[in-house]
Formats: C-alpha cells, structure tokens, sequence
C-alpha cells in the first residue's frame, strides 16, 4: 500500500466573518496519486486547498508526511507541496516571466545554473519557452494560466495543487495541460469544475458540498451516478455522456 | 489590453539602450548631478548641458518629442514651485513692477534664478524619462538593487509596476460594466456609483495583495525576493561612462 503524504482528520475552519466553510473533513491522500475535488460553487475546494501547504491551519488536523503543520515545518512543507492559485494576477508577482518562474528555486537555494535549467525545462512543459523576458501584464489570460503551473513546476514539488488548472485554456492548451499532468509523477489534487479533465487525470474524487465531504471514492463511480452528481449541482462529464 | 505605459521603446535598439544599466543610472546621475550643482546665475552654461542631453536623446532613437511631452506634462508642477522667485526682494539689481497702488519688486537675479531652476528640472526630467523608457524596467529595478538600493524599495517599486496595470484593468472592466447597464438615471446617481467603484477597488487591492503575499509564501518566500542578474559592464560601457564624465566636466570648468 502506497504511503500517506496527507491525513487530514476533522479538519474546520471558519472564516473571519464566521462562515463555517469546512466542517469537519476527513480525508487520507496517499503518494502518486491524482485526487480531483469536486463540488459546487461555494463548496469550500479552495479553502481547503489552501489547507495543503499551511496557508490557511483551520484547527490544525492535518499531517503532511507525518509532519504536524508548524511555522517550523513550513519551509518543508512548502518546498514539497507547490500550489497554484486560480487567479494568475496572484501567482505571478515579479517583473517578468523569467523571474517570476524562478522565484520558488531561488528561494529553495539552488545556484545559478540549476534555477536556469529548472527555469528552461518548467517553462517547455507548458510550452511558453518563447514569452521567458516578457513582463506577465503583457500575457494573455491562458498564456498567464500557464506560466503559473510553471511557477511550480519549476520546484519539482512531491505534491501538486493545483485550482481549476484549466480555466480559461484554450482547447489546445488544455488538452496539453492534461498530458503533462498524466505525464508528471508528482501526487496531484486538482480541484476543478472541469469533470472531463478529473475524468481524464484523476484515480479518485472527492466530492464536497457546503464544506462537508459527501463522498471520497474512484473517480468512475462518482460520475456513474448521476442522482448523486445532480444532488450536488453537478452533472456527468461530457466524455461519459456520448458513452452512455 | 496591452499597456504600453514606459514600456514603448524599451526595447528599441541604440547605443544608450544598449549600455548595461547599472553604467547607465551611474551616467544619468551623474550627468542630473552636474547640471543640478550648476550656479545659479550664470545660464550660459545651460547650453552646453542642454547640448549634451540632446545628444543623449538623438543617440537614443527615442523621438525628441515623445520625452518633451513629458516635461510638458511635469512643467506645471515645477513653475508651481519656482513661480515666486522674481519677486523675491534681493539688494542688487532690479526694478519695481507697479500697477496704480500695487508696486511688485522684481529682481534680474531672480528672474535669472528661475530661469536656471526651470532649466534644472526640465533637464532632469528630461535625462530620467529618457534613462525609463531606453530600459526595459524589469532590469532597470535589478540594477538598482545591484547599486544597493534597500531590497524593500525595489519590491514595493516592482510590486507597484506589475500590479498598477491589474488594477487599471479591474477598474477599466468596471467601468465598462457599469456602462453596460447604464440606462439613464441622474448625474449624481452616477457619481455615487463612481465613488463606489473606487471603494471596492480599494477593497480588491487590499485582498490581492493578501493573496499575492500568500502565493509568495508558498512559493518558500521567507522576506527577501532574489533575482538573478545577468549582465555584465563591458569595456564600452566604462568608456562611454568616462567620455560623459570628461565632457560633463569640461562644461563645469569653461561654461
């Protein structure tokens, strides 16, 4: 049996103003595996995202490889756990593409060359290789998607997070997005409305709704069933429609 | 949505767009300090200093007219400063202005004085558009903190230059939503909503900046924000530095 990178045991967290937005999550993530969360607008899949590398620390039960989330563990954590944000104009920062991939190696110490050559082969996955010295204002929106999973890919973190990866793609690019994450080893939890892509990319789904876990289980059996999909303001993947 | 902003001629190519940066601010500073230091009476030798920044301008290729609209644009907020200076009293020289009852002392030192400050600043400002738009920004910022500029400075700066144009654009699509909706309604109704539309941009770069500062940490962000630099001072930038330098100094002493 594959090890466990993240348990999560009744996890909550309310927000400032008191929104209860996770209630008590139970969830085990083992190594290599891609989980796709899933749910409604306003489920708490961000949040919960946030949770992964101890953005957010909600009551604090969670383990990332054994490890209690502490201000100690963080830069660990963090080195292992890369999350991209679903908003571009947030994950990217710096003045250009070029340092705005090389920032998480830089940070991680590594010299030079190494962030040059972790820069160069992040950036070739996502095809953007050509905009390396373009300032990110002057990207179009898929374009800035994309230099985002570079950001992190450019860390080789253990584990992906990654929210709705692939808004705002192009057909094209999209499809690309899907090879590489099948193509990457790392653990993935992707959390999307793009069931076709969970579909595609993920062993295992977890559906949330109003902050609550209603189902963990294998990815078909989840969109098997359409009531249960429909209940929570869902429906069954496009691929699996011209199937059935 | 493509900004153009300083950005427009950055990558142009010319002997000052090609000079390594941080030889560029060091020229550029030089020369803003020499004409800075200038003595204040004497204008003649603003010619020379306005030769030479020209000359910068033309070696550029960046169109004279392009910079001097932006002394233009600058030029109000420098009379605003120097408009007094004639009337300053001073003991040589001068003669009185007098309309009926009004008598306004004017002195030639002081129109001189005014003179040789409008003259200062234009050229100035002249010489740092100039050295903005001959360099692309990102390495502009690098350069600066090359020369040891506080780390704290460049990321506000760098902040500033990356997300001015975010916010631009949130309030640009606003705009444009409201106006899609706008279906008559009275002036002050727009006003009001206008005046909404600043508060709720205040509120989202508020928020982004919790959230970039978030994306940073995850990214192992622990208070310093490393870049790498790559260029190197080369033979002709150190001569072009010392060509300056002398010519500068030239003026300096037979102006």
């Amino acid at each position: 049996m594959a090890k466990k990178v993240i348990e999560i045991q009744g996890l909550n967290f309310y927000y400032p103003d008191s929104t209860h937005a996770l209630k008590n999550i139970a969830l085990d993530i083992f190594e290599g595996e891609s989980v796709g969360v899933i749910g409604p607008n306003g489920a708490g899949k961000s949040t919960l995202l946030l949770h992964l590398n101890g953005i957010l620390r909600g009551d604090n039960h969670i383990k990332l490889f054994d490890m209690e989330i502490s201000d100690k563990a963080l830069p660990l954590i963090r080195k292992k756990v890369g999350v991209v944000f679903q908003d571009p104009n947030n994950q990217l920062f710096m003045p250009t593409v070029f340092d705005d991939v090389a920032f998480g190696p830089l940070s991680m110490g590594l010299s030079k060359d190494e962030v040059n050559r972790a820069v160069n082969e992040a950036l070739r996955e996502v095809d953007m290789l050509d905009c390396v010295n373009r300032s990110s204002h002057h990207l179009s929106s898929g374009q800035k998607k994309r230099v985002s999973l570079a950001t992190v890919l450019s860390m080789r973190p253990d584990i992906l997070v990654l929210d709705e990866p692939s808004s705002d793609l192009d057909p094209k690019h999209r499809r690309d997005l899907i090879a590489i994450l099948k193509r990457l080893s790392a653990t993935k939890i992707i959390a999307t409305h793009d069931l076709d892509l969970v579909l595609e990319v993920c062993s295992r789904v977890v559906l949330l709704n109003a902050g609550r876990v209603v189902v963990t289980a294998a990815a078909m059996e989840v969109f098997s069933n359409r009531q249960l999909l429909e209940e929570n303001d869902l429906g069954i993947p496009i691929a699996l429609c011209k199937a059935g | 949505m493509e900004h153009a902003f300083f950005d427009e001629y950055s990558h142009s190519d010319s002997v000052i767009h090609r000079l390594e940066p941080r030889v560029k601010i060091l020229a550029f500073l030089l020369c803003i300090l020499f004409i800075a230091f200038a003595t204040g009476y004497n204008l003649k030798i603003f010619v020379p200093y306005s030769i030479t920044v020209i000359s910068l301008i033309l070696l550029s290729k960046v169109p004279v007219a392009f910079i001097f609209k932006r002394v233009v644009s600058l030029l109000p907020f420098i009379l605003m400063v120097t408009i007094f200076l004639p009337f300053i009293q001073s003991v040589e020289g001068g003669e009185k202005v007098s309309w009926g009852a009004l008598t306004l002392p004017v002195s030639y030192n002081g129109i001189r004085l005014f003179v040789s400050v409008v003259m200062k600043s234009c050229l100035s400002v002249m010489l740092t558009t100039l050295l903005m738009v001959s360099t692309d920004f990102a390495s502009l910022l690098k350069a600066l903190e090359k020369l040891r500029v506080p780390s704290l400075l460049i990321m506000i700066i760098s902040f500033m230059y990356r997300y001015v144009f975010v916010l631009e654009d949130e309030l640009m699509k606003m705009r444009q939503a409201k106006e899609c909706r706008s279906v008559g309604g009275s002036q002050w109704f727009h006003l009001k909503a206008q005046a909404n539309m600043l508060g709720v941009l205040f509120l989202r770069a508020y928020e982004r900046a919790e959230k970039v500062y978030l994306a940073m940490c995850s990214r192992g962000f622990d208070g310093h924000a490393r870049s790498i630099y790559d260029s190197k001072i080369k033979t002709r930038d150190m001569l072009f530095l010392v060509f300056l330098a002398v010519i500068l100094t030239l003026i300096k002493l037979y102006g």
